[in-house]
């Protein structure tokens, strides 16, 4: 035990404890959006499409998350403007921009000179080497999301549910549903930096599946999912850290464990409760 | 007798670049109670969407000579997803349109009206239930309460009585009998047998309307109006509409 208090004297620890609680609150929100939504294969898309941009940025010189970000909002609005007006097959454009984006990352990063030695990171997360500026872009952005969900909860819930009445009833439904897209793609790109591309829709679905199994009211998924999002965040990052595994596959892997826990709990309880009501 | 909720005049309208209502004339009357009918993909539903103001006009005008009405609107339950996670209370609140719309909470006020609607719809007792929990005829029920918070002046209901069982179609049937004196009624419904005895007068729509200002239409007039739809088939025996010639 008192190992684990040791390892918090360290400013990398604790950043990186913040890092992941923080990331984990931030995809509590987005992520029952996209679980509602069912757009999980969508953020898959925006995800990967992502990586694109962080070879880009790399072979110019630039900062890879602005890279990442500017690839990933310009594929989700393209995205929601596909889905608006519905003339192109959607889950085929997804699967192309999915792949493109990885493709042209590669393609970039094998075209820098000289060795690229993040690249492992993007893809798989290293929360642990999270700075202070980081932190507080994470920190800022979060503050902006909850800002927006706070003040225009009714009107994201209603768009996303019913994107027609919500027009008949006057919420200019285009602007809720272009905003959310560009949330979802940053939310996505700043969560990379802690657990990669590869892993990181599993913070935006895991967590909410898991509150799911509890309600079905989207104003309660989001406090469950944070829960548990970061009871499973900040364990998998103690694990990663004795074990010396990649923190993402660590925290994913948490998740998924926590999520099966409670699911198997879930199921017993109503196998006892059926047994109740036959007896009385 | 008063002046007309809504015009259509002459309207042309469809999606993209085709064509699927042409022509369309019809009015609207405060205690009307219109059945629309025609065959699948005779654009029952595009007229809806021109009424309510989200489909964009090819060609003629919609007026309101009262002023814009307030409108219910029921729509297909096909086309939601059940399983969002959202309460019937949720689902019944989206149908306000109040000052509040910006905020995260119903006012006070607000959630008695919610409350109001559920317990004279009979729903209170699933009122923190989500839609996806719902029967049939429940989730009709509670799509129909969003459409009525807002006290509309027309109400438009779009195949309401699918995927429900006859008692609540007749118990549906007595409640839109009752709504009708105080406000106007579309009913859109593919089925002409089961909703004929209830509305006052028919809507024919199959590329155009022809308008029957009564709620008796023989086989005959129907050809004439060029709107097959199966007069004999309904209740239990799977609906059939006939092929144009």
């Amino acid at each position: 035990m008192s190992e684990v208090f040791s390892i918090l004297e360290y400013a990398f620890f604790r950043n990186a404890l913040a890092a992941a609680l923080l990331t984990s609150l931030l995809a509590a929100m987005v992520g029952t959006y996209i679980v509602s939504r069912k757009i999980v294969f969508i953020s898959g898309g925006i995800t990967h499409a992502s990586f694109g941009g962080i070879g880009m940025a790399y072979f110019f010189g630039l900062n890879p998350l602005l890279g990442a970000a500017v690839f990933a909002v310009l594929s989700a609005t393209g995205i929601e403007w596909i889905s608006q007006k519905g003339k192109v097959r959607e889950d085929s454009a997804i699967a192309i921009l999915w792949s493109l984006g990885m493709a042209l990352g590669i393609i970039f990063v094998f075209m820098t000179p000289g060795y690229s030695p993040n690249l492992m990171s993007f893809l798989f997360g290293s929360i642990l080497s999270v700075g202070k500026a980081e932190l507080y872009l994470l920190l800022a952005f979060f503050i902006l999301t909850l800002a927006f969900f706070i003040v225009f909860f009714r009107p994201v819930v209603y768009t996303a549910f019913d994107p027609e009445f919500a027009r008949i009833m006057g919420i200019p439904v285009a602007f809720f549903r272009y905003t959310m897209s560009v949330i979802i793609a940053l939310a996505i790109v700043i969560s990379i930096r802690t657990v990669g591309i590869i892993l990181v829709l599993s913070l935006f679905t895991i967590p909410q599946i898991t509150a799911m199994l509890f309600t079905r009211d989207f104003a309660k998924i989001i406090p469950l999912a944070a829960l548990w999002g970061a009871l499973g965040s900040l364990a998998g990052l103690f694990f990663s850290y004795f074990f010396n595994i990649p923190s993402g596959a660590a925290i994913i892997f948490i998740l998924t464990l926590q999520f099966l826990i409670l699911k198997g709990f879930v199921m017993a309880r109503n196998f006892f409760r059926r047994d109740e009501k036959v007896i009385t | 007798m008063s002046k007309p909720l809504a015009i259509l005049e002459n309207v042309t309208t469809g999606y993209f670049s085709d064509i699927v209502l042409k022509n369309v004339d019809l009015e609207i009357f405060p205690n009307d109670f219109i059945g629309v009918i025609g065959p699948n993909g005779g654009g029952k539903t595009t007229m809806i969407k021109v009424l309510l103001g989200i489909l964009p006009l090819f060609k003629g005008k919609v007026t309101f000579p009262q002023g814009k009405p307030n409108m219910g609107y029921l729509p297909q339950i096909s086309q939601i997803d059940k399983s969002f996670p959202i309460t019937v209370r949720d689902l019944v609140g989206s149908g306000l349109k109040t000052e509040r719309s910006w905020f995260p909470h119903l006012s006070a006020k607000q959630k008695k009206q919610v409350n109001q609607m559920l317990d004279e719809a009979g729903l209170m007792s699933l009122a923190s239930k989500p839609i996806g929990e719902l029967s049939g005829g429940q989730t009709q029920k509670a799509f129909l309460c969003r459409a009525l918070i807002n006290h509309p002046q027309l109400l438009i209901l779009d195949e309401p009585n699918t995927f429900v069982d006859k008692g609540f179609e007749q118990e549906l049937y007595r409640w839109l009998k009752e709504l009708n004196k105080e406000m106007a009624i579309l009913l859109v419904s593919h089925d002409i047998g089961t909703i004929s005895p209830m509305v006052k007068t028919i809507a024919c729509v199959n590329g155009t309307l022809h308008y029957h200002p009564s709620n008796q239409l023989t086989e005959d007039l129907l050809k004439v109006y060029n709107c097959p739809v199966d007069i004999i088939a309904h209740g239990p025996v799977p609906h059939r509409v006939l092929k144009d010639h």
